[in-house]
């Protein structure tokens, strides 16, 4: 019984012109979206790579020039575009692209690509992920505002019920059918997302793994519309007439995708304020002056490094010491330097995920919120990511400032602020070589969000069950 | 009962929804003019301490201690900033310059965001009236006339002699009213001193925007023969309009004019810089040459002076690149201005950023005024670095200063008029195909 009557409803289903003109628009726009995502991301890695290929050069060519003053020229990298941004760019646009690493001073992602963009940016992209998340859910409520509601008002309900049916099997089988039909949709634009991926030569930050994020993601994806059927069926099943049904279901869809995301962005806002950047950039500034505890300023700690060195080597004058006492000092100054950074960002970025925790959790209200979490998670372009990123540039510049740093004490007269180096000191930096995170990491963040979002298939099911039960034919 | 119950709802969460934009759109300014304030107070306290020190008999002060300190450039609070957030969240409004660092990538940040929250986009004002403001509209007028004709008392209402255009279009008016007027109000209150004719250009927007969504429901209206039928082609309107269109829009502007990468940009610099510090003394010699009135004793440049020598070749080298990005954004705003008029959401938000001087137009003049500044920085400082002169107090009242120039209002009006009449026209070719319909011969409505 239950597989007739899904069998019907997917007929039906694909005998509606609205649903065959909306499904093809969709796929249309989403194949759209997919072939030029992947046209950026394959100019974007090209001239990443160019870019990279060239300030490598620069480092190793700058010539013969003290190491202090090469500190200051710095190195600049290039954040890697994760594969997966094909189908969904999250927070690409909106964060920085290019790190100047230089000696002294932790700097922050430059570059936001949304900066060099028209206004039209804040209308959102054309990506797969918007068109799954923002126009699937349409199709879902033109397919199903009047499965039930309408069958109730032409009075074809009393006649199927009438019949011996169970309202639950008429429901299970309704969803079956119709969600074949939506599933047949999604065959198509799986093949093109995997066809698209496939085409990037080798793997950038996705890593190994870009082939199982994309399965999770698509999991994650089906648990979210498999909700959303749920929740349609269940509102065409109590609903009084079609035309109420269509409308709670609108008053719903726009409230989970247009209003959500910007009330919750606010709630974490208030809940938990980004600091000011004038207030951070101070109290950064205090601490390295100051101390962490703002209570031993940096001079004070200096001398008493001084001292303590002169003690360890049984000397009275840093010159008799048998190293320059200068690149002592600073790497003593950027291993202090480093203590206020790790400390005053790492709050800021724990302030940061938090907020983005606040919007997951806030998914609870509109499942939309949760998906966008997991999937930008997955495809590796979320908060999380990015901060992997920020945190990686600047191993990496901690770990130039210490080579030159270690030069200049070993290789160089006491007292003097470096030396004239060469191309061999500058090759005995290595190349920024970044590993993006692994898939477990991925899971981990994104499991809150694919937890919420299996709390809304489950609830939406019980829904249907309950609306099943009281279902009626007037 | 229930629909008059319903509709009070509408109308007070339509309200409840301008007023939060309103209020969140007036803290984002403020913390905005905050951040360009505190930049000011600092710029001005360390000139004032600059002139104190000069003030004493005989004091100057070296080059580097004041230009590399840097002279501020700052776009002044936006006209209407609580009409929209437009780009203000995203490009900074002000910029350091610093004498030596010309050429450099600007800092690029305005103030510390979570950039999923740039993502999500603000509830602003500007949000409200775009996106919200036509679903309200809508949810008002999707019923105007399909209802009556499934029940049939259509052709009772129109048997009294009324015209059924006229008929439709005061009903159509009379349900709109309160969330017009609930739009202008919140419009009229975004409004600040000094700029009342862009806020009289703004309600105009609002009003021409909210009669473009009348006009499609009362069309739709008009060959619908179902009221939920109605609906499902408004909401699919809106969609179409409001959530793909621009989407689209932007897409084709990108993809056809992509912005030169930022990488790039960096890698040129720095290649430039590290082949000209190479060529130092050479590139000194030539400046010299070409130059003579500006050599110091000797011949024999200091650091500084080599540095910014470096500098110039190092601007020759990125100029094409950097222009190649004004250029490139410049056909994309392009685009957009074009294709605009294929949706009035486009339309209205270009129009409703421009006056509240949040979008491309102004932040465009002031990155053109920045580099103007930057050239007279550069020609203020570098003979005095090149000739060892110190600064001395009377230098500090000839340093340039930056002065933000607003473009003049024919300008900003030339845009949003254009902008205005591509609504007024596509609201005019779906208002005659709407008085066709409506033919009592179309409805129906006349036998014999």
């Amino acid at each position: 019984m239950i597989l007739s009557i899904a069998r019907k409803e997917f007929r039906d289903a694909w005998r509606d012109g609205r649903f065959r003109w909306a499904a093809g628009i969709i796929l249309v726009l989403l194949g759209v979206a997919v072939l030029m995502a992947r046209q950026q991301i394959e100019l974007g890695r090209a001239e990443r790579a160019a870019a990279t290929g060239m300030e490598r050069d620069n480092w190793l060519n700058q010539g013969q020039k003290n190491s202090h003053s090469a500190g200051h020229y710095g190195v600049y990298v290039f954040k890697p575009v994760a594969p997966l941004a094909i189908f969904d760019r999250g927070l690409q646009p909106f964060v920085g692209n290019t790190v100047f690493l230089e000696a002294h001073r932790q700097n922050q992602a430059a570059f936001l690509p949304a900066q060099d963009a028209t206004a039209m940016r804040r209308f959102g992209d054309l990506t797969a992920a918007a068109c799954l998340q923002l126009l699937a859910p349409l199709l879902i409520i033109l397919l199903t505002f009047g499965t039930l509601a309408g069958e109730r008002e032409r009075g074809t309900l009393r006649q199927v019920l009438s019949l011996g049916v169970h309202p639950r099997s008429l429901v299970i089988g309704k969803a079956l059918g119709l969600g074949g039909a939506l599933g047949t949709l999604l065959l198509p634009m799986a093949g093109v997302g995997i066809y698209a991926l496939s085409r990037i030569p080798g793997i950038d930050a996705g890593g190994d793994d870009s082939w199982l994020r994309l399965s999770l993601m698509a999991c994650a994806y089906l648990l979210y519309l498999g909700a959303i059927l749920s929740i349609c069926l269940a509102v065409s099943a109590l609903a009084p007439t079609s035309r109420a049904s269509l409308a709670i279901l609108l008053v719903f869809w726009a409230g989970n995708t247009i209003l959500a995301p910007r009330l919750a962005s606010d709630l974490s806002q208030w809940m938990l304020p980004t600091p000011k950047l004038a207030d951070f950039d101070a109290k950064v500034q205090e601490a390295i002056q100051k101390g962490l505890d703002g209570h031993n300023p940096r001079n004070e700690r200096l001398q008493d490094f001084r001292r303590k060195t002169l003690e360890k080597y049984g000397k009275k004058n840093v010159n008799e010491l048998p190293f320059n006492f200068q690149g002592l000092v600073m790497l003593e100054a950027e291993r202090m330097a480093n203590e206020v950074y790790d400390h005053h960002f790492g709050e800021l970025w724990d302030q940061l995920e938090a907020q983005d925790r606040v919007v997951t959790w806030t998914g609870l209200a509109a499942p939309l919120l949760s998906l966008r979490s997991a999937s930008t998670t997955l495809a590796g372009t979320d908060f999380t990511h990015h901060r992997h990123f920020s945190v990686a540039a600047e191993q990496h510049r901690r770990e130039f400032v210490k080579v030159l740093n270690e030069d200049m004490m070993n290789n160089t007269k006491p007292g003097a602020h470096g030396g004239v180096a060469g191309r061999e000191l500058w090759e005995k930096l290595p190349p920024f070589r970044y590993r993006p995170p692994t898939f477990a990491h991925a899971v981990s963040v994104a499991t809150p969000g694919l937890a919420v979002l299996c709390l809304w298939v489950v609830a939406g099911w019980a829904a249907l069950f309950f609306a099943a039960g009281r279902l009626k034919p007037n | 009962m229930a629909r008059e119950r319903a509709a009070w709802l509408l109308v007070a969460l339509f309200a409840g929804a301008l007023g939060y934009g309103l209020w969140n759109g007036s803290q984002l300014a403020k913390r905005n003019s905050e951040a360009t304030t505190a930049a000011e107070e600092n710029s001005e306290k360390f000139l004032l301490q600059v002139r104190q020190h000069l003030s004493r008999p005989g004091q100057a002060l070296p080059v580097r201690n004041i230009a590399g300190y840097g002279s501020l450039a700052l776009l002044p609070p936006a006209p209407l900033p609580g009409l929209a957030t437009g780009q203000s969240d995203l490009v900074p409004g002000h910029e350091n310059v610093v004498l030596w660092k010309l050429t450099a990538p600007a800092d690029t940040r305005s103030e510390l965001e979570n950039p999923s929250h740039l993502l999500a986009g603000r509830f602003d004002l500007a949000f409200v009236l775009i996106w919200l403001y036509p679903l309200f509209l809508l949810a008002f007028l999707y019923d105007l006339m399909a209802g009556d004709r499934e029940s049939g008392t259509l052709r009772l209402a129109l048997s009294q002699g009324i015209s059924p255009a006229g008929w439709l279009c005061r009903r159509a008016l009379a349900r709109a009213l309160p969330v017009l007027g609930l739009a202008l109000g919140a419009t009229l209150l975004a409004g600040s001193t000094g700029y009342e004719l862009r806020l009289a250009v703004a309600l105009g927007v609002v009003l021409v925007y909210g009669l473009f969504w009348v006009t499609l429901a009362v069309a739709i209206n008009a060959v619908s023969t179902s009221a939920a039928g109605a609906a499902s082609t408004l909401g699919a309107a809106w969609v179409a309009l409001v959530l793909v269109a621009p989407t689209l829009i932007n897409l084709a502007a990108e993809s056809l004019y992509p912005t030169p990468s930022r990488p790039e940009l960096v890698a040129v610099g720095r290649q430039a810089s590290g082949e000209a510090e190479k060529r130092g003394n050479e590139l000194i010699d030539t400046f010299y040459k070409d130059h003579p009135e500006l050599a110091p004793p000797g011949r024999q440049a200091d650091f500084m002076a080599k540095r910014l020598t470096v500098q110039e070749e190092v601007a020759d080298a990125v100029a094409p690149v950097l222009e190649k990005f004004d250029t490139q954004l410049a056909l994309q705003q392009q685009t957009v201005g074009r294709w605009r008029f294929v949706s009035p959401a486009i339309a209205a938000h270009e129009a409703l950023t421009d006056l509240a001087g949040t979008g491309y137009w102004r932040h465009r003049a002031f990155r053109s005024q920045v580099k103007e500044f930057k050239q007279a920085i550069s020609d203020f400082y570098t003979p005095k670095v090149h000739r060892r002169q110190p600064l001395v107090l009377q230098d500090i009242d000839r340093m340039p200063t930056f002065t933000f120039v607003e473009e003049h209002d024919l300008e900003w009006l030339s845009r949003v008029g254009k902008g205005l009449a591509g609504i007024l026209a596509f609201s005019a070719v779906i208002g005659a195909w709407a008085l066709l319909s409506l033919r009592p011969g179309r409805l129906g409505l006349v036998t014999g």
